[in-house]
């Protein structure tokens, strides 16, 4: 086994004790120590994934000494360390852009106590992505729901405790229903490893035994993940947890924390389940119709908001929509376009974030739509990056979010029975989208009559600019070029099996 | 179906306790009897592992008198997850009661909606 | 090879330079480097249409779906016209713009929209031409809300909302062609699989009508004609007579390369899809005519006539044989000068008077005389009489509706031409009457000579004169086309 295999490991475990490190430095050597363990982990999954695609397959490694049925493993596919690599990208940037805010939010003695959260949350996203235990991603998923709990209240104001009280009620309602259907699986078939619960699983099939505490078991974990991710009717908790938390947090929370909820069942429907199965139970007709719901739903209570930060928020109820309709579609295809759509989405979502901090910060900080009128001008950057944002989310081309629609509409046109409804919704989203972004780009670049407020430049905003440029980057890298990253995830979705 | 159910009564039971504590959780507005909500919850999965792991009329899995053979005892598994299980349990509920502890000396009340209602007051 | 991207890349990069450019540059020193670039555009457009022979791909979107240029004949005809048309109003434009707020701004995307309509006309597939049709409404959206006011605030929503939806409506269709054709260039007499079409033959039928729809509505077809009368006005004159005479014909263009290029004019042509069009188009011809005859302000008259006199164009293309087809093409050229003349001295108008209503300018042809012959010369050229643009691709139309194979609307189409063309006289003359006859009680010691500046006369003489050239010799530019007409037919 190559030196390279060990990295994973090393990834998790670095970000879990640079966490405890953290606890004892201040605030300042925090945030280094913070910044390079992301970049560590990010260089070591680049490298990881180099490898991968070089040898061609995945690979599992034991922790500690006990094979297969006894012993705990990570695994490690492309698809895994592409995420990864993809996290702590998204990651560094948020922290990079929502750096210069972090002393207006938070109390300085509690820098560090930030820093350890975010290590923690990449820690326990690192093993969500890589574990081969279902018990040890339960185990993360809670730590996971923790430190992001832990993001959203560090700004002590009463809305963000209140809306992190939410966030906690609605996680635990999920993490226990993910746990409950946990251990009737493990009940059903003696095994917690996700490729022996495969072999068993199929057995169980074949004979035609327990079929429906298995189906329980699966909807069971699929509804916790669902509530845990926000989708369309669990999604109350949203709207003031993003919209009131320190930006970094929201930027992050809103691209990466639901996203790794949202891998893990994807692992959970590929390693555990396995594909054909669980396509051939309704919950993918469940998922589908939500999927839907929240499409629309969300884009609609997005229209109606009158608060920047909120509306994205919102916006993020309907694309969490878009890539449970891409798992209801039950196709291969359907799955490749959802996964581009966490990519594309969480490249989109924490831009805005980050760009809507820009333009509030030159609104006198004030966060309604009638302060924000001009606000382009006042910061252009943050405008230009905003627009760019908009028109990603929109679906035009060139830029990231025009492929992941394309990818859905290519998958939904080869499902009969779903070919129209996703279609049509997909369209009524698309009009929904442009009104609630191209509004909001509107107001930004509106003439006002107000010069009270201050202009910013480049001088003044030298990291944030300069964030904001790698991430439209990123985004038209996404929109330009999918093809690598298309064919990544199908090989990656291959080794899954 | 029906015997199963009488059979494995432990289960059923876990699983009902389960129900009542999810719905306490959901649906009650005091954020204490939420907390216990969320501790019935927990607690009902444990007992149904424990119920699980257990094999009538065999000795805990503790190696005595040199008897290895694995006939002779449970399952230690359930037991270990149960114990991990509950490490977070006890975690998560001093979060959330730490948490309640904040809105309560900010807000003079544990019932949520309330809480909800002075939000909108303050408007911001 | 890469001679065919510097027409789109240039303009494009430069209106971004203009936008970022933070200082405030110097009104001269803003006009004299607009049109440099405006020209340096013209002669790369120009030179990339007489140079490039070869296809160009820049690069894949998808495995699959290549952004690809392509120079053909079509593109030669709109990129001529954008050309010309973007360096007249342009020009006009540096006199205009005077009295507006954020010049720069302006000009930014103006340049924009420009090389975006060159990226439309070189335009080899169908993705690049919908990628260009996306970046199209983005670019020519700021104009129409320039002034920033309410109105046009609302106008360029509504300007965008239609669009959109149009684009989207399209889109719907490219996303299954992108299942059943080997490929999306464009290709004359269609790339859809023979096996796809005659087995799915109705739901093709239906994308077709789909995409004819939502690429209808840039050209302003009924029923998705409504954003048309209120972002024209809105806009600034000299953008409003680009939007009026180039960036609708966008959506000509799409419809050309839709119908002709992709489907392939038999598939449609006989089916429900082509009666259905023919019918839209005509209604629309005839409602357009009658709104314009009824509408006060100058400006919205005229952009009401462009809704009827595209869809002109529309039913010549609808009505799929040789004659009707090329009277479209003529006509896209004949209209495109003729309104953006139209929309030049309505700028000047309201440039050197400040007044908006046709019954407020009596007498204007007494104080700017050239302007308002001009206006009259190509008026005649709308309505049809020769020796002006408008004369011959009538003809050709109405000689291709009457040849077309398209039952009941052989009549009807030249019949409702005739009538249109009779409210079009209704419309359009009353401004040169009251202009040049005011009446005995015109008060004429008061008249003084108001011809605007050189900068403003020039474009619109030399438009008009282009407008006139086109009804006299016509066979230069029917003779080049004739050819490849065939081969789409």
């Amino acid at each position: 086994m190559d030196f390279v295999c060990n990295f994973p490991f090393f990834s998790i475990l670095l970000s879990l004790f640079s966490g405890t490190i953290c606890s004892i430095l201040p605030g300042r050597a925090a945030k280094v120590v913070n910044r390079i363990v992301i970049a560590a982990v990010g260089v070591m999954s680049g490298i990881l994934l180099v490898y991968l695609l070089g040898t061609g397959e995945s690979f599992v490694y034991w922790m500690g000494h006990f094979p297969a049925p006894w012993g705990n493993e990570i695994r490690a596919g492309v698809l895994e360390a592409g995420m990864a690599l993809f996290f702590c990208i998204i990651m560094y940037l948020s922290m990079a852009g929502g750096a210069h805010k972090l002393f207006d939010e938070v109390e300085e003695s509690k820098h560090n106590l930030y820093y350890i959260l975010i290590n923690l949350l990449l820690s326990s996203l690192l093993a969500l992505v890589y574990t081969n235990d279902m018990f040890t991603a339960y185990v993360f998923v809670e730590i996971n729901t923790i430190s992001a709990c832990g993001l959203i209240m560090i700004r002590q104001v009463g809305r963000t405790i209140e809306a992190a009280v939410r966030y906690m009620i609605m996680s635990l309602l999920g993490s226990g229903l993910l746990l409950f259907g946990l251990c009737i699986m493990y009940d059903l078939t003696g095994h917690l490893l996700m490729s022996n619960i495969k072999e068993s699983v199929s057995v169980l099939i074949q004979t035609g035994e327990y079929q429906i505490p298995l189906i329980v078991s699966v909807a069971l974990m699929c509804v916790g993940l669902c509530i845990k991710s926000a989708l369309f009717p669990f999604h109350a908790w949203l709207p003031d947890a993003y919209g009131y938390s320190t930006v970094s947090s929201a930027a992050i929370l809103s691209s990466l924390v639901s996203k790794g909820y949202i891998f893990l069942l994807i692992k959970i429907i590929y390693r555990v389940i396995g594909f054909d199965i669980f396509n051939n139970t309704r919950i993918i007709d469940v998922l589908f119709v939500f999927g839907l719901m929240g499409m629309i739903f969300g884009s609609l209570s997005a229209i109606k908001e009158n608060d920047i930060r909120r509306m994205i928020a919102f916006s993020s109820v309907a694309q969490i929509g878009y890539i449970y309709m891409g798992f209801g579609m039950g196709t291969q295809a359907g799955m490749v376009a959802s996964i581009f759509h966490i990519l594309s989405h969480a490249a989109t979502k924490s831009l805005l974030f980050i760009a809507a901090i820009g333009l509030t910060e030159v609104s006198g900080g004030s966060r309604k739509f009638i302060d924000l009128t001009g606000a382009g001008y006042r910061n252009k950057w943050a405008g230009v990056a905003f627009t760019a944002g908009s028109l990603s989310m929109v679906g035009v081309p060139l830029f990231s979010g025009f492929i992941s629609k394309l990818l859905f509409a290519q998958a939904a046109v080869q499902v009969e029975g779903k070919m129209l409804a996703a279609l049509i919704v997909l369209g009524i989203s698309t009009v929904l989208n442009a009104i609630y972004f191209m509004k909001t780009v509107i107001r930004i670049y509106a003439v006002t009559g107000d010069t009270s407020y201050p202009c910013i430049t480049f001088k003044d905003m030298k990291v944030h600019a300069v964030v904001l440029v790698l991430f439209v980057i990123v985004n038209i890298l996404l929109g330009v070029s999918s093809q690598p990253v298309v064919n990544m995830i199908e090989q990656g979705l291959a080794m899954f099996a | 179906m029906g015997p199963n159910l009488l059979v494995n009564y432990g289960e059923a039971v876990a699983a009902i306790l389960f129900c009542i504590g999810f719905t306490n959780l959901l649906l009650q507005t005091n954020l204490i009897k939420k907390i216990i909500g969320l501790n019935i919850m927990d607690s009902a999965i444990y007992l149904f592992l424990a119920e699980k792991g257990y094999i009538a009329g065999r000795a805990a899995p503790i190696v005595t008198n040199g008897v290895t053979s694995v006939e002779a005892y449970i399952n230690p598994i359930p037991s270990g997850l149960v114990l991990t299980g509950i490490v977070v349990s006890v975690s998560v509920s001093a979060l959330m009661l730490s948490l309640t502890i904040r809105l309560y000396l900010r807000y003079h009340t544990l019932n949520l909606d309330e809480i909800a209602a002075q939000l909108k007051k303050e408007g911001r | 090879m890469y001679l065919i991207l510097l027409p789109i890349l240039f303009p494009i990069l430069a209106g971004v330079c203009l936008l970022v450019c933070r200082k405030d540059l110097s009104r001269k020193l803003l006009t004299v480097t607009t049109g440099t670039c405006l020209v340096i555009t013209g002669a790369l457009a120009i030179t990339a249409l007489t140079r490039v022979k070869q296809d160009f791909t820049l690069f894949y979107l998808t495995r699959t779906l290549p952004v690809y240029f392509h120079i053909d004949q079509i593109s030669i005809l709109f990129s001529l016209l954008t050309v010309i048309v973007f360096l007249c109003a342009g020009f006009f434009s540096f006199a205009y713009m005077k009295h507006e707020q954020k010049e720069k701004r302006y000009y930014g995307y103006y340049l924009m929209a420009f090389g975006v309509l060159n990226g439309l006309c070189f335009a080899g597939n169908l993705i690049t031409f919908y990628l260009f049709f996306e970046l199209l409404t983005l670019s020519s959206f700021p104009l129409v809300l320039h002034t920033g006011s309410k109105e046009a605030i609302m106008a360029g929503l509504k300007y965008l909302f239609y669009s959109l939806c149009g684009a989207y409506a399209s889109l719907f269709g490219i996303y299954f062609l992108c299942q059943n054709c080997d490929t999306l260039t464009f290709t004359a007499g269609g790339v859809l699989q023979v096996s796809a079409a005659s087995k799915d033959g109705s739901f093709f039928l239906f994308l077709a009508f789909m995409m004819i729809l939502g690429f209808g509505v840039k050209a302003g077809m009924f029923p998705m004609h409504a954003w048309l009368p209120t972002a024209h006005p809105a806009a600034p004159a000299p953008a409003s007579a680009t939007l009026s005479a180039v960036i609708v014909k966008a959506g000509v263009l799409a419809l050309i390369r839709v119908i002709y290029y992709i489907f392939g004019a038999d598939f449609i042509r006989g089916t429900w899809v082509q009666t259905t069009w023919l019918a839209l188009a005509l209604v629309t011809v005839f409602m357009g005519s009658m709104l314009a005859y009824r509408e006060p302000v100058l400006k919205k008259r005229l952009a009401y006539s462009t809704v009827s006199q595209l869809s002109y164009i529309l039913f010549g293309l609808a009505v799929m044989n040789e004659e009707a087809f090329t009277g479209s093409l003529l006509h896209v050229l004949a209209h495109g000068f003729i309104k953006g003349t139209l929309f030049l001295t309505a700028g000047a108008i309201i440039y050197t008077t400040g007044k908006t209503k046709v019954d407020e300018l009596r007498g204007i042809g007494k104080e700017m005389p050239l302007t308002m012959w001009c206006y009259t010369i190509v008026s005649l050229g709308l309505i049809g009489i020769p020796p002006t643009g408008g004369f011959v691709s009538k003809w050709y139309l109405a000689i291709g509706g009457l040849a077309g194979d398209i039952g009941i609307f052989r009549y009807l189409g030249p019949a409702i031409l005739l009538v249109s063309a009779l409210l079009t006289a209704g419309y359009l003359l009353p401004l040169t009457i009251r202009g040049f006859f005011p009446g005995t009680d015109y008060d004429y010691q008061t008249l003084q000579k108001r011809e605007p500046c050189p900068l403003m006369t020039i474009p619109i003489l030399f438009m008009t004169i282009l407008s006139v050239l086109i009804g006299l010799f016509p066979t230069v530019i029917v003779d080049t086309l004739t050819d490849f007409v065939s081969t789409l037919i």
